[in-house]
């Protein structure tokens, strides 16, 4: 997704670099092993435990046998997917990628205490690793390095670690047993207990097992070397109380020693067949993750030729999409932001991801060992159905493409593109669609925009401006109106404010007025791509013909479809969001808010500006240069912002479910006291044309919904000017 | 069972009123620029119906459209919804006939087509809406008609139809071949699925001309019609608005009543 998370941005890079103390210590270790002398600190490797030495090999023998038959398995079922496009092209941004959201997890954090907790665990089990590594380096290597000054300091962080490790633990303990929190109790199994009181025994139990050696050696002989591994020191000197003989303590040591390294070789053998292969899952995702926008769906190539229209079986998927499954580690996440889940519709991107995992491992194995005679249409293997009885369909339907969900998920699934695959075999090839859907879908085939029973013309905005300039190739740039700004009653005034604001900042432009045409937005995120590729080869080639080279766009759903999605078919166009070019405008000194326009205003975020295009700054930048305007975020906003419910060709659907999105969105806005609600998007517009007053039926008082460009509109030519505009 | 749907191709009844206008002097409407024309919606209802017994009973279904060249895509339209033959009724004789001339060149064109077991119609163009088109293609072919069906469903021996009246509906049998006339109570149209509007788009539509269906050039279109367009015309809207007086809501309530009274509007 588009960065920027919260603002002011702040520098997270150190937390992130966990690895680099660790790995610089151990150089340093491997450093003093070269200059330390012989009778300096340092400890006996397997004290106590004569046959140590061959139950660890044997373990990790079996551990690494484990995890290779653990990760065949996976890759069996993975293979049963389509080819993925490009996975492995633009390698140094996948690595920067795998680095930035795999290893220093920027997206775990965006979640306080779960980042933390999580860091604590993570970089507890890291180093740990690398200390057992060193450990078994210099027993079974001709190197040894494990004496004086390194020895008492590596004693010092892997106790350090380990401690780090148990607050983690704790901390997870806590969330899970204790705190208000559901959406890691949404999908809870046996494993995640297993998996957290694991690890604390095997932290804990490690804290014993040195408290134990370091009791009948280095307490006696040596205690300023006992100092450094303060954990264990602090362990022996709390079973100092009891007073046992070094005999009884010796054997506690050997019992401990064994139920440490069980439980740490058990634990570890937990990634094969639990949510812990996300260690491993999350950062290959974080590779495999997509390089260009998130707001650009997949192209299906020379559709007329396909037999097969989106995913209608589990197999149909890439192998990149049916990969993630594995990645998934049910921490509800994407749930808890989804604008449909919200609102008690029957959406949760979670259970969806552990539903398409669940179905793959049902049916994986037997399409895997018939592969090939599953490649033609009737390729059940299953008596149940991907979409219908796995997938529900109004769960599809409910999907508002708002990104939400791929913008929180912390191993980078990418849920958006795998809905509207689905939705794709549902319209294309089952032709399985709701009602006011339909409806949109064939308007849009048959008059070129979705807003059916419009008594409106793509020219009737222009009436009462004065001359409105026709482009012609010659101008600048081209004002896409688009299908709402010219067809829809309410965002009428819009279009004027942005054509005036435009006209006043003196640039040279020009519109297309009766030639324009639906860019194919909605038909594509319902899932029709055939229409959608029809609508866009056509405007691309309108916009050639026109030499079209810079387009300013009235709506963000134009904006991403222009920007992003055009170039797959060969469309490159200089495309800005209105609240761009106006601020621009501003800043540059060709327009300027002079009349001041006393208002508190709260600001939305459309998703396709904001989350998935990354503009937050400029509308906010107009709404601070007007005078007289007071602005109050609303608790969700800039990329953790709540979709208005109208996304992903919603604006056409009925809803079902307890509420409407709308509603809960409004109910967020009216709840900061502002007196309106500013967006930058038709179609938000609309929805809290409908949400306020539903949430808000006294009319006295009630917030209006306006867009960034009205509102400026008041500011630049004063509320009068304004309204006498409207009356002619 | 083979079954023939007549489908007609009109100005979207979507124009924006802005933007429908009509030349009085040839009393034409005038085709709005940039509107492109549609399927009349009861026809596509027709289709829905026909394909729907197509699917119970097997058998073909072919619709013909009488009209222009355009008419093509609403051929292709119905051909995309499971329609498996199209034909287009197109000459320049045809033009500006009525619904007698058009049933009649429909009527030869079923003929021509052989073994027709039935004719599913709209129950009315949703530009003139006339609703005589399928009452008078049964007239010329001396088949029964069912009009305004809200359901149709195949018997042993023929079709059964729901049929809606004004205070409720009518179950009608009646022996093959027959004419149907399909409501819009009936149901939405199907979308048609990718792969069927591919195949659509690779089929062929028969054209027939007058001359194919034997028809006299004397006999249809403008020269054949029996029914006169006088006056075209858009109706002037005027609004006027006349405050109720009265102090309290319930005198004006009283004095709004004595004046709907004394206008005789209750």
């Amino acid at each position: 997704m588009a960065d920027s998370t919260n603002r002011p941005a702040r520098p997270q890079r150190l937390v992130g670099a966990w690895w680099g103390p660790a790995v610089g210590l151990s150089a340093l270790g491997f450093y003093a092993s070269a200059t330390v002398p012989g009778d300096a600190p340092t400890r006996e490797i397997f004290f106590n435990v004569p046959d140590g030495a061959w139950a660890v090999y044997a373990f990790l023998a079996a551990l690494v046998g484990l995890l290779i038959f653990g990760f065949v398995r996976h890759a069996s079922l993975w293979s049963i997917g389509q080819p993925t496009p490009g996975a492995l092209k633009e390698i140094p941004s996948r690595l920067k990628n795998t680095v930035r959201l795999g290893m220093a997890q920027d997206k775990v954090r965006r979640d306080r205490y779960a980042g933390i907790m999580h860091w604590c665990i993570f970089s507890s089990i890291v180093v740990l690793t690398l200390v057992t590594a060193q450990v078994a380096i210099e027993a079974d290597f001709p190197v040894s390095f494990l004496h004086g000054d390194y020895y008492l300091f590596f004693s010092f962080y892997g106790d350090l670690f380990g401690v780090i490790g148990l607050i983690g633990v704790g901390m997870a303990l806590y969330r899970r047993y204790f705190a208000q929190m559901h959406r890691i109790r949404w999908d809870e199994r046996l494993e995640d207990h297993l998996i957290i009181v694991g690890l604390g025994l095997v932290l804990l139990s490690g804290f014993f097992v040195e408290a134990a050696r370091i009791m009948v050696t280095e307490m006696n002989q040596h205690p300023d070397w006992a100092r450094w591994s303060f954990g264990g020191f602090t362990v022996a000197k709390g079973i100092g109380v009891f007073g046992f003989e070094d005999h009884q303590m010796l054997a506690f040591h050997a019992y401990s020693w064994w139920f440490h390294v069980a439980m740490a070789f058990g634990w570890l053998a937990l990634i094969v067949f639990t949510r812990l292969d996300h260690m491993f899952f999350a950062p290959i995702n974080a590779f495999l993750l997509r390089t260009d926008s998130p707001g650009r769906l997949t192209k299906i190539e020379n559709i007329e030729e396909q037999e097969v229209f989106g995913v209608g079986f589990i197999q149909d998927f890439t192998w990149k999409q049916l990969f993630e499954l594995d990645a998934c580690v049910r921490c509800g996440r994407c749930t808890e932001v989804c604008p449909a889940n919200i609102a008690g519709q029957p959406l949760s991107p979670m259970h969806l991801i552990q539903d398409l995992k669940a179905h793959l491992a049902d049916v994986g194995p037997a399409i895997a060992q018939h592969r090939h005679e599953f490649s033609d249409p009737g390729r059940e293997v299953s008596s149940v159905a991907l979409i219908g009885d796995v997938i529900k369909d109004e769960t599809l339907w409910a999907c508002r493409t708002c990104g939400a969900c791929v913008q929180e998920c912390p191993v980078m699934i990418e849920h958006v593109p795998t809905i509207v695959d689905m939705r794709r075999y549902l319209v294309m090839s089952e032709a399985r669609i709701p009602a006011t859907a339909q409806a949109a879908l064939e308007n849009l085939e048959m008059r070129g925009h979705p807003w059916r029973g419009t008594a409106l013309e793509r020219t009737t905005w222009m009436e009462g401006l004065e001359e409105v300039p026709m482009f012609d190739g010659s101008q600048e740039y081209l004002y896409w109106v688009g299908c709402s700004g010219s067809l829809v009653e309410r965002n009428l005034p819009v279009t004027k404010a942005v054509f005036r604001l435009v006209k006043e900042s003196g640039a040279s432009f020009g519109v297309l007025g009766q030639e324009e045409t639906c860019n194919g937005d909605p038909a594509r995120r319902l899932g029709n791509e055939y229409l959608y590729q029809i609508l866009a080869q056509q405007l691309v080639e309108t916009f050639k013909s026109k030499n079209v080279q810079k387009v300013i766009t009235n709506c963000p759903h134009c904006f991403n479809t222009f920007k992003n999605e055009y170039p797959q078919f060969d469309g490159n166009f200089e495309v800005i969001h209105h609240t761009e070019f106006l601020a621009g405008a501003m800043q540059s000194g060709k327009l300027t808010a002079k009349h001041p326009v006393a208002a508190n205003v709260t600001y939305h975020d459309s998703c396709y500006l904001g989350r998935i295009n990354g503009v937050y700054d400029a509308p906010r930048q107009i709404l601070e240069m007007v005078p007289g305007t007071n602005l109050t975020e609303m608790q969700r906003n800039l990329s953790k912002g709540l979709c208005c419910g109208a996304g992903g060709g919603n604006m056409w659907q009925e809803e079902v479910g307890e509420r409407r999105v709308n509603h809960v969105r409004s109910e967020e806005a009216v709840r900061t006291g502002a007196d309106q609600v500013i967006s930058n998007c038709p179609f938000c517009i609309q929805m809290f044309e409908d949400g306020v007053p539903a949430v808000h039926p006294e009319e006295e008082g009630r917030m209006r919904p306006f867009d960034v460009a009205e509102l400026l509109e008041k500011s630049v030519f004063g509320e009068t000017a304004v309204a006498g505009e409207r009356s002619s | 069972m083979h079954i023939v749907v007549c489908a007609k191709q009109i100005p979207d009844p979507e124009t924006p009123p802005s933007a429908f206008k009509i030349d009085a002097a040839t009393n034409k409407v005038i085709p709005a620029a940039g509107i492109s024309p549609v399927l009349s919606q009861f026809d596509g209802i027709a289709a829905e119906a026909a394909l729907r017994l197509k699917e119970a009973k097997g058998g073909k279904v072919t619709v013909i459209s009488l009209g222009a060249e355009s008419a093509q895509a609403a051929i292709k339209q119905v051909l995309a919804m499971g329609a498996d033959e199209g034909v287009l009724l197109k000459d320049a004789a045809f033009d500006d006939g009525d619904s007698y001339t058009t049933a009649r060149t429909l009527a030869e064109a079923i003929k021509k087509l052989g073994d027709v077991d039935a004719v599913f119609c709209g129950r009315q163009a949703a530009d003139w809406d006339m609703g005589q088109v399928g009452l008078l293609i049964a007239e010329e072919l001396g088949w029964p008609a069912a009009i305004i069906a809200k359901g149709v469903e195949a018997t042993d021996t023929g079709l059964k139809i729901q049929r809606v009246l004004a205070d409720g509906f009518e179950t009608v049998e009646a022996p093959l071949p027959a004419v149907v006339t399909v409501s819009n109570e009936f149901g939405e149209p199907r979308y048609p699925k990718l792969p069927q509007i591919m195949a659509a788009a690779k089929k062929t539509v028969t054209a027939w001309g007058a001359g194919d269906l034997g028809l006299d050039p004397g006999s249809v279109g403008k020269a054949g019609a029996r029914l006169q367009l006088q006056k075209l015309f858009i109706p002037e809207k005027s609004g006027r608005v006349e405050l109720i007086e009265g102090d309290t809501p319930q005198e004006q309530a009283s004095n709004l009543i004595k004046k709907l009274q004394a206008d005789k509007l209750i």
